[in-house]
């Protein structure tokens, strides 16, 4: 089956169109940059063919048309019709308490997800607008959402509730959801992998750092806590958004600015984290260019998402009983030496020891050999896990 | 690596990116003054395509600069972000020629309070928009039947009225006015535009002043006339309202955020159409238009106002 996935972030979109029987992607890209100056999209394909596009990309709609424009142009195209597209995935940022498992999409479906806006307000929008553009676009292709709720959907309860009034869970589902799960998923299978025994066997700290970053603490196999909770903003420093921080301090900044709600939600999704801190960026590689130049408030930027990160560590590590693995996934965690080193630095009292040189040159390994936890840099791949789930659920329909 | 600047339209030779249902997806706007920029802003804050029209480029670059002042001043703030103001001011299209606008689904007049201009801008669109476009007008105080019935028989039943208030971006709310002609397939349509810009819309009938006006004026002039009357300060009169009734704002300085001259306008035209005394304008108010003393716009009304807009106690 021929499946393209699409994957909305908040200034971004990924896809990859998979041959999902051979596992193998004929084309992958990137739109970056949506909604800011120098949007571009970068195309591959399967023979090495590649092209960048420079365009006024503003919103994610327009990216995903873009998408399928050079999916379908005559010279750097990968089908010639759009009926060649059996299935889109889409991953879907919340599925709330209504979907565990990845779905098909009806229009009911599509109403849940927008119903459940308020809980992912970076983040359901993009993916609920790029769903829209496929229906309109492929009106007759099938469509799954993946979600990245679903594999945190089996924490017990004491990871998920939170010290409020029980009947507001009851009310309004106010709980830990947790995200980026199928990333958590796919790189601790991974990780298993590659150390070759049983997930089932193993208590693997996965730590996803890209413009959203989360942790997760996976104990045999399941998602036992993770650092994002009712929505993507709680946790650790990221990009634009705070993480953790005293839920007082909101009502005290809303009452001395005369913040109503949505610019307080504003405040904290799109003017915190590095950016807020540092003053200089919401990117990670401008922050270290920065500490490179010595400015102030970029090394406390650098310092504070570190040590938020390895305050996690520990408390995972004393959650689960043990640490057999520490992953790092995602852009930042994938391609930033300095945060791992930084991470893992006087760290040694846990059995974590990092080996430099393979820290520098990036090894799927990268602690020592005498590490009795082994540290790892694993490059996450979300969209082969919705292509093959999106194919798992055509094929059952269409059976 | 190849490096083009391709538009979308390069790629795409056959699929069609517009959108292809039967909602209002362009806007048009006539007047790009306050209330103008305010509805333009919260319309393409949306995502919805709006071209905005004044009469001269002069007025219009003065629009555009106090459009981007407005939305510089939320960013400071923390309420929005830089890529929403791009995102915005890449779906305004702004324009001198009435023509630029034939194509648009719906048109909103946002021009002054005057009923001759209103009829005029009527005509002349009536003449050049598609049959199906919907008229909306913004007054707050004139009779739509009025203004509907010197257009043409068969648009008459698509004039509605949208009463926004200022700031609009941040007013939640909207009253939808029908005159005696609007037909109810307009108001359904008007109603679902109004709930995709992010408003909640109100259904009244033509009346004066409608329900937010027509009760709000009565207020102001009662708290006017208190001051007149010397049993309170200004300062308390507001304090009192403000922290009694949990309003946002007393009503004195809400009057002096209207504009004085516009609060005196709706106060003759509600005695003048309603006859009842309680809407007769307060001498104090009188005074203050007489002098040139228009509330925050001029620096200067019932209170004192820095550059900025802000208040000196």
């Amino acid at each position: 089956m021929k499946v393209l996935v699409l994957n909305s972030g908040s200034s971004s979109i990924k896809y990859q169109f998979f041959d999902t029987e051979k596992k193998i992607a004929l084309a992958k890209g990137l739109v970056d940059r949506i909604g800011m100056s120098g949007a571009v999209l970068s195309h591959q394909r399967y023979d090495g063919n590649n092209i960048k596009i420079a365009g006024e990309i503003l919103d994610h709609q327009i990216a995903v048309e873009y998408v399928l424009g050079v999916m379908l142009s005559k010279n750097h195209g990968v089908i010639d019709d759009k009926k060649d597209i059996d299935a889109v995935g889409h991953r879907v940022v919340h599925g709330g308490e209504t979907f565990s498992g990845s779905v098909f999409i009806t229009d009911e479906v599509v109403k849940v997800l927008q119903d459940n806006i308020e809980l992912a307000p970076l983040h359901n929008p993009p993916n609920i607008k790029g769903i829209q553009a496929c229906q309109r676009i492929l009106p007759d292709t099938p469509q799954c959402g993946v979600f990245d709720t679903a594999f945190h959907s089996h924490m017990p309860p004491k990871s998920y509730l939170y010290g409020i009034p029980y009947e507001l869970y009851k009310k309004y589902k106010i709980r830990r959801y947790g995200f980026h799960g199928t990333s958590h998923l796919y790189v601790s299978q991974r990780a298993a992998a590659l150390l070759n025994k049983d997930v089932k066997d193993l208590k693997i700290i996965t730590a996803h750092l890209g413009n959203g970053c989360s942790m997760a603490a996976v104990k045999n196999g399941q998602s036992m806590d993770t650092t994002m909770g009712f929505t993507p903003l709680e946790g650790l420093l990221m990009g634009t958004r705070s993480g953790d921080l005293d839920p007082s301090l909101i009502l005290f900044i809303m009452g001395k600015e005369g913040l109503t709600v949505g610019e307080a939600n504003t405040l904290l999704n799109k003017h915190s984290g590095l950016i807020g801190i540092s003053g200089e960026s919401s990117d990670m590689r401008e922050i270290l260019t920065a500490v490179k130049d010595n400015q102030q408030r970029a090394k406390w930027a650098f310092e504070i998402f570190c040590y938020r990160i390895k305050k996690y560590v520990g408390a995972y590590a004393a959650a689960m009983g043990g640490l057999d693995a520490l992953v790092f996934t995602g852009g930042i965690g994938e391609n930033s030496k300095e945060i791992r080193e930084e991470v893992c630095k006087e760290m040694e009292f846990l059995g974590i020891h990092l080996d430099d040189l393979k820290n520098q040159n990036s090894d799927e390994i990268i602690s020592a050999e005498n590490s009795k936890v082994s540290v790892m840099r694993i490059p996450t791949n979300e969209e082969l896990v919705i292509a093959l789930d999106t194919a798992k659920i055509v094929s059952e329909i269409q059976k | 690596m190849q490096e083009e600047k391709l538009r979308l339209e390069d790629l795409l030779e056959s699929s069609n990116s517009a959108n292809d249902d039967d909602r209002i997806n362009h806007v048009a706007i006539i007047g790009a003054g306050i209330m103008g920029q305010g509805i333009a802003q919260t319309v393409a804050g949306m995502g919805l395509e709006v071209t905005i029209v004044e009469v001269d480029s002069e007025k219009l670059e003065i629009a555009k600069a106090q459009l981007t002042e407005s939305i510089d001043r939320e960013i400071k703030r923390w309420a929005m972000t830089k890529s929403d103001k791009k995102a915005i001011f890449s779906r305004i299209k702004w324009a001198t020629d009435t023509n630029s606008v034939k194509d648009s689904e719906i048109i909103i007049e946002a021009v002054q309070e005057d009923f001759d201009l209103k009829v005029s801008v009527f005509k002349e669109l009536d003449r050049i928009a598609n049959p199906d476009t919907i008229f909306v007008s913004n007054t707050s105080t004139l009779s739509l039947t009025k203004i509907s019935e010197s257009i043409s028989k068969e648009r008459s039943t698509r004039v509605i009225g949208m009463h926004f208030l200022n700031p609009v971006p941040k007013i939640p709310m909207v009253e939808l006015v029908k005159s005696l002609h609007t037909s109810n397939e307009t108001v359904l349509k008007v109603k679902e535009f109004a709930s995709r810009i992010g408003k909640t819309p109100v259904e009244v009938y033509e009346y004066p002043g409608f329900i937010t006006t027509r009760a709000i004026v009565p207020l102001i002039n009662e708290a006017m006339h208190m001051l007149l009357e010397g049993i309170a300060t200004a300062k308390d009169i507001d304090t009192a309202l403000k922290l009694g009734y949990n309003f946002q704002y007393g009503p004195l300085e809400m009057a002096d955020s209207m504009g004085l001259d516009e609060v005196l306008t709706w106060m003759e035209t509600l005695w003048n159409t309603l006859g009842e005394p309680r809407y007769r304008p307060n001498p104090m108010i009188r005074k203050l238009v007489r002098e040139r003393k228009l509330g925050k716009k001029t620096g200067e009304g019932i209170f004192k106002y820095d550059e900025h807009g802000n208040k000196i106690n």
